[in-house]
């Protein structure tokens, strides 16, 4: 299978996003750990460094998601895990952030939109692998 | 001794507002210049001059003035060249002419081109220092309602982009769980069952899709758009929003048609905003049209309008629901199994579109025979002429 020994990291404060996304991460064979928040998230990440991070945008303040990326990618230890951001705000709001044009804001490798559709979020992961 | 008291009395109210006020003089003659620095100086400003209206503006610049004296008689660039090029710099910026023979006309004109009031020449230093005072008020409330606006401005985003997550957020949950189900990825499920999802998931597709539509609607801004104008060909535009729909179209056996007169002027305009516009009109033109029907889409230039016109033989629209095309939700065929489905927006943004950018928008129908929608750009668009545009908008949006 793909994702044979590769751990992904899942922040996210829905609890049944993040057991939808670790269904289909672990069927394409990834091991999946799972954080609630920005604080779980960091301990978790010291714990054990994944190889993936799918990370939130908006969880107890609108711009965790944001800040956390940030700091990650600020962090020599961390910095090179790519991280995926998930979100379910559109462009409207004016949080319209890209990697591919707000790459200064947002340091993330991807941007997807919730609700994902499985293999596209499986072909972004082998892409960042 | 009265009159004294009274002097005093009126420096406490109107001129408190001079101390630490940043006013640059522009006047020809030294004295003026002179005169109004010490006047002002007295009272706490801090105060710049220039002897023309070149030099003015480059002081302007390096100096960030809160309010400009400006003599209109001077030679070399005039006093109204210098209002106009100051309003077009800064707008916030509160000006007051300075002439030695005040009409009532040449003050009016001065008024038109941004001039907040006007003193005469000779002046006391008393009547410069109330001018002057009356003018820096003004300025503390354009820069204090520009706060204000900015403020919540952001508390309206804020709170858009909350209610935007909290109604999309649970709905993502459920269409990904949706998704694993359809994917096989829980185990087998009754075809039956599978039917029902996938058509659960495609209910709440559409859900999703229409809270995104709808926030766009209620968070559109006209004035924010219209600081991103560009000058665009039409043309150009209609051709990138047939590529997009071409595809679409030869599914349902429609044929569309593109026509464009030489050498069209370009209009002033959002890219985004006139491709939404253009796609929404073609996409119509095509969904409610029959196998074999075609769009014409055609682009003219009438006196000081540029526009286009889509025009389709398809199913048409009946006489009672011409007037009401154009509202919010408004659908012709409002049954949950009609054979074309719409949210009902898709027209109420394109006139709010159409309208940000000064333009109008009319239907011609006629149920089975088809449908024409013209569009029109006033001309003027194409020149520089944001100021009226920008009263204009405001005018109509913000009431």
């Amino acid at each position: 299978m793909m994702g044979k020994g590769k751990t992904i990291l899942i922040i996210d404060d829905d609890p049944d996003f993040s057991s939808a996304i670790k269904r289909i991460l672990t069927s394409a064979g990834y091991d999946v750990r799972m954080a609630g928040d920005a604080r779980e998230g960091m301990k978790a990440l010291e714990a054990a460094p994944p190889d993936l991070i799918l990370l939130d945008v908006m969880m107890e303040h609108y711009d965790d998601g944001f800040n956390m990326c940030s700091s990650i990618k600020h962090d020599d230890r961390f910095k090179e895990i790519p991280i995926i951001i998930v979100t379910a705000v559109t462009e409207v709001t004016g949080l319209k952030f890209d990697p591919e044009t707000d790459g200064e804001y947002l340091e993330a490798e991807a941007l997807l939109q919730k609700p994902i559709m499985p293999n596209e979020l499986v072909r972004k992961i082998e892409e960042l692998l | 001794m009265d009159g004294e008291r009274g002097g005093n009395k009126r420096s406490e109210r109107g001129f408190s507002w001079l101390n630490g006020g940043r006013v640059l003089v522009i006047d020809d003659e030294e004295m003026i210049c002179n005169a109004c620095a010490q006047a002002l100086r007295k009272e706490g400003c801090v105060v710049e001059t220039a002897e023309d209206g070149e030099t003015g503006l480059d002081v302007f610049e390096s100096f960030c003035p809160d309010l400009v004296l400006v003599d209109l008689k001077m030679p070399g660039m005039s006093g109204f060249d210098v209002l106009e090029e100051i309003e077009k710099r800064d707008p916030k910026v509160v000006q007051i002419v300075i002439t030695g023979f005040a009409t009532v006309a040449l003050a009016v004109d001065a008024m038109k081109k941004g001039a907040y009031d006007f003193v005469t020449k000779p002046s006391t230093p008393d009547e410069i220092r109330a001018a002057v005072g009356r003018g820096l008020e003004k300025r503390r409330l354009i820069l204090e309602s520009e706060a204000l606006r900015l403020a919540q401005e952001k508390i309206r985003r804020n709170m858009v982009s909350l209610v935007s997550h909290e109604l999309r957020a649970p709905l993502a949950a459920t269409v990904q769980y949706l998704e694993i189900i359809l994917g096989g990825m829980a185990g087998r499920v009754s075809e039956e069952a599978m039917e029902m999802i996938d058509r659960s998931n495609q209910r709440l597709r559409e859900m999703l899709n229409l809270i995104g539509r709808w926030l766009n609607l209620a968070t559109f801004d006209p004035l924010r758009m219209a600081e991103h104008f560009e000058p665009l060909n039409l043309a150009d535009l209609v051709g990138e929003s047939v590529a997009i729909l071409d595809p679409a179209a030869k599914v349902k056996g429609v044929t569309i048609v593109t026509e464009s007169p030489e050498n069209l002027p370009p209009i002033k305009g959002s890219r985004v905003a006139l491709k939404e516009i253009f796609t929404n009109l073609i996409s119509n033109a095509i969904k409610y049209n029959r196998d074999g029907g075609w769009v014409k889409v055609t682009l003219f230039k009438v006196g000081e309008e540029i526009g286009a016109e889509v025009q389709d033989n398809g199913i048409g629209i009946g006489e009672e629901h011409v007037s009401r095309i154009f509202d919010e939700f408004y659908r012709v065929d409002g049954r949950r199994n009609a054979p074309v489905k719409g949210s009902g927006l898709g027209l109420s943004i394109v006139r709010t579109l159409v309208d940000a950018h000064g333009g109008s928008i009319e239907l011609q129908s006629k149920e089975g025979e088809g449908s024409t929608f013209t569009v029109k750009f006033p001309k003027r668009q194409t020149e520089s002429e944001g100021g009226s545009l920008r009263t204009r908008v405001s005018e109509g949006f913000r009431s």
